[in-house]
């Protein structure tokens, strides 16, 4: 029987949790400096920073395998975030007066280079390659 | 922010991502070459939090701009230690690219740092 690696937190995806979790870090401090000095300025921009940190705590987590069932969260908040990425990037390509401020997914992450577009799918595939089989 | 510090510090940022991509390709596990050169940006990045401290007072920087500021600098304390304890608990090439994710990383806090500085 071949041994198959289905650890998420392994090999390469060391380096991914590595990534996750600097955007864990830049996310939520960003949000709780924007939420704690001017939320009145753009409240929707500030909440959506917010609910983008947690998503990335989150999906550090899972893929960490950290807690209870480490990969049921990896897989719900990679999934989520590729939706917000790809909701809120549309939204403000089309409308860019809808969030008076930026956030990391404004414009598919452009203002980061478009990894945030590109992360879910790394993700995503990762959590592909190393699910659980037979 | 007076002096070279800031931009040497990115450019040993870079040069460190650039030295780790080289162990990557050649399977090398982080040593105490790369051990020393973190040191050594993790020094200039203490400093610069110093410089900043004493600087701050004669600058016009608002409340939000202060802990913005002191954020990135704490944050670029923080990364290149963490990076090394999440990669030297694996021998893999992955884990070895985890400092190329650190030093990137760093890299984009002494480039915002720079950016908040009025």
């Amino acid at each position: 029987m071949t041994s198959i690696r289905t650890s998420t937190r392994s090999g390469a995806g060391r380096a991914l949790v590595a990534v996750y979790g600097v955007f864990a870090l830049a996310a939520t401090a960003r949000s709780l400096v924007q939420l704690g000095t001017k939320a009145s300025e753009a409240p929707l921009a500030y909440t959506l920073s917010a609910v983008a940190g947690l998503v990335y705590v989150a999906a550090t987590l899972g893929l960490a395998e950290v807690g209870p069932a480490p990969r049921r969260l990896a897989w719900a908040a990679v999934g989520f975030e590729l939706v917000g990425v790809l909701t809120v990037g549309t939204l403000t390509v089309l409308d860019p007066e809808l969030f008076p401020d930026q956030t990391v997914w404004s414009a598919y992450g452009e203002g980061y280079g478009w990894l945030p577009l590109v992360l879910p799918f790394v993700g995503l595939a990762w959590l592909w390659h190393t699910r659980p089989r037979h | 922010m007076d002096g070279p510090l800031p931009l040497a510090l990115l450019v040993a940022s870079l040069a460190f991502a650039v030295v780790v991509l080289v162990y990557v390709v050649l399977d090398r596990t982080p040593d105490w070459g790369l051990l020393g050169f973190a040191g050594v940006i993790e020094l200039g990045t203490l400093v610069l939090l110093g410089v900043a401290a004493v600087q701050v007072g004669d600058v016009s920087l608002s409340g939000g701009g202060k802990v913005t500021l002191f954020g990135y600098l704490v944050a670029g304390l923080l990364l290149l230690p963490i990076g090394f304890v999440w990669s030297l608990a694996e021998r893999s090439r992955g884990a070895t690219a985890v400092l190329m994710v650190a030093g990137l990383a760093q890299a984009f806090v002494v480039v915002r740092i720079l950016q908040v500085w009025p």
